[in-house]
């Protein structure tokens, strides 16, 4: 096969197969990002808000609202005022 | 694919690119010498690169790790080959070792990326970032680091959908999914250890709740939440993004304990974990933090004073050996632990809980040597045949030891034996 520069991923494709756990990793990904970016439409809330309203489990929404924040998609917003819960919102 | 460019010639191969693989390498690189430098992961800089800042002085690891790397990258003397490993050195006579050197495909012309980052933008994929040990996701197109060596991108291949966005995106057209496996002979007259230690597993010890009890983390994981890299916006509880003010760390995790097979002290654990109780103590003001140890080995220079600071800025310190962790409804944890003072068994409530895990020897260079047999000592670490006099002379002459990768030690002891190591290393090459 004629390898073209910036198009080499189809030369992969053809010899190697997408492992099932990779795409299976991706849909659930894209699921929660969605769900996530979804609930902060209507306005900023704490991971136990997000957790009570999504019906996730709190470690989960941590995992995944940390990696939307090191992404770019969310933003840290203000800590309560016992100190202990911050607020997550879309980054505009 | 192989070519005669596969054959390789050096003064010197140092295998493992952390603060002792880099140090014996660049002091060798500086005399002259020619260095080949294998890493196994896709930056050097070992378990320094990741940490926060170091006690006892506190300085910022990343400012002190990031010129040294930069150094060792851009010496003229030194070749450094990440994602590779050995598959065997064999001695064919005094000053003559043969290695084969496998390098395992980046996807990425490191020459050629910019670290722009948008291929990282473009990739959809998102899984656990092990350089964040697992606290956050990463991409499967990504830079492993802000401050890798060579900053570069590169791709996993086991987790990537092959949808090529990252190619689309990339201005310089750095990504090239045809790479593959390279295999590289390499001759050099000297060889050097320094492969490091690895962390023990705290799955080990199930009553301690590690991967059940979310808000149970290890030390290495508490040092990515105090770094200026970290994964989060603050110190959080991976549990439910609670900011902590309760916090207990369990000394001795895996180490001094023969039921697991480790009855050593890690050497390094009470001292980093003063280190961290301290920076909590600035990143948390109100927070309380509490030690229970079982021995405070406070032993090296500035050590002792560091220990009384952290007592002095209100750090509790208990002589206590943990029973159980387990966990209550709201996240928190109970400890369950014998007051080895007083002789009775008590509880505490805390909110997060740190495992300060030991080292254990990490045994990949037993397998290098055909031929000759390359002696581990009763721990399973490199055996130093003559620690008095050549402490960094293994039981094959010409094949040096740097670092951890002979017994625990911290980060001065590690540069001091990688000075040995390199100077040991030195004398057997103009002997030739
Ligand atoms: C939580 C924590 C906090 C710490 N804090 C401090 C501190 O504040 N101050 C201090 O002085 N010390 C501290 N230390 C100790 C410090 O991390 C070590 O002293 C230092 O990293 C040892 O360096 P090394 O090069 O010997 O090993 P490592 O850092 O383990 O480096 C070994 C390198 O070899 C590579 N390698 C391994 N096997 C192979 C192979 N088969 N082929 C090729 N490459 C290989 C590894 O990928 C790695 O890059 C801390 C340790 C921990 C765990
Ligand atoms: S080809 Fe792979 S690495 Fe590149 S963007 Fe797609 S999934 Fe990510």
């Amino acid at each position: 096969m004629e390898i073209e520069k910036g198009k080499t991923f189809k030369y992969l494709k053809e010899k190697r197969e997408v492992s099932q756990q990779a795409k299976d990793q991706l849909k659930e990904f894209n699921r929660m990002k969605k769900s996530i970016l979804e609930a902060l439409k209507e306005g900023e809330l704490t991971i136990i808000a997000l957790s009570e309203k999504l019906n996730m489990p709190e470690p989960e929404v941590v995992y995944y609202l940390m990696s939307l924040v090191k992404y770019g998609f969310v933003a840290t917003g203000e800590v309560d005022d016992m100190d202990e819960y911050f607020t997550y919102k879309i980054k505009q | 694919m192989n070519g005669p460019s596969n054959q390789l010639n050096f003064d010197a191969l140092v295998v493992g690119g952390g603060i002792a693989g880099g140090e014996a390498a660049l002091n060798l690189a500086s005399t002259g010498y020619k260095v080949l430098l294998v890493e196994k992961e896709l930056s050097i800089g070992g378990k320094m690169i990741m940490l926060s800042k170091v006690f006892p002085t506190l300085d910022c690891a990343a400012c002190i790790t990031t010129p040294k790397v930069s150094e060792i990258s851009r010496h003229p003397n030194i070749t450094i080959f990440t994602s590779s490993e050995i598959s065997s050195i064999n001695k064919i006579a005094e000053n003559n070792f043969e290695a084969t050197v496998v390098r395992q495909p980046r996807y990425v012309v490191i020459e050629d990326c910019t670290a722009c980052q948008l291929c990282e933008q473009a990739c959809p994929v998102s899984v656990p970032d092990q350089y964040q040990y697992n606290l956050v996701g990463r991409k499967a197109a990504f830079i492993p680091f802000s401050i890798a060596s060579p900053k570069a991108a590169a791709i996993d291949i086991e987790n990537c959908v092959l949808c090529g966005a990252c190619e689309k995106v990339c201005p310089t057209n750095c990504i090239d999914f045809t790479q593959e496996v390279e295999t590289f002979q390499v001759n050099a007259k000297t060889v050097i250890l320094a492969t490091g230690f690895k962390l023990f597993d705290p799955l080990m010890i199930p009553r301690y709740g590690f991967g059940l009890y979310k808000n149970v983390i290890t030390s290495m994981q508490m040092e990515r939440e105090l770094a200026p890299t970290r994964p989060f916006n603050t110190v959080l509880r991976p549990g439910d993004g609670k900011v902590p003010d309760k916090i207990a760390y369990v000394l001795c995790t895996g180490s001094r304990d023969a039921t697991i097979g480790n009855p050593i002290c890690s050497q390094i654990c009470c001292m980093y974990s003063i280190k961290q109780a301290q920076l909590l103590m600035g990143a948390l003001p109100m927070a309380d933090v509490t030690i229970y140890y079982i021995n405070i080995r406070s032993f090296g220079k500035g050590f002792d004073e560091f220990y009384q600071q952290a007592k002095g800025m209100g750090v509790n310190f208990v002589k206590g050996k943990i029973g159980k962790i387990s966990e209550q409804g709201n996240g928190n944890l109970t400890l369950r632990y014998e007051d080895i003072n007083e002789g009775i068994v008590k509880e505490a409530d805390h909110d997060m809980v740190i495992l300060s895990v030991g080292v254990l020897p990490n045994q990949d260079a037993s397998d290098f040597f055909g031929q000759d047999e390359l002696q581990l000592d009763p721990y399973n670490f490199i055996h130093q045949t003559d620690v008095l006099a050549s402490p960094a002379l293994t039981s094959i002459k010409g094949v040096f030891v740097a670092g951890t990768a002979s017994g625990p030690m911290d980060i001065p002891d590690s540069i001091l034996s990688a000075g040995s190591a390199s100077s040991e290393a030195i004398s057997y090459l103009i002997q030739e």
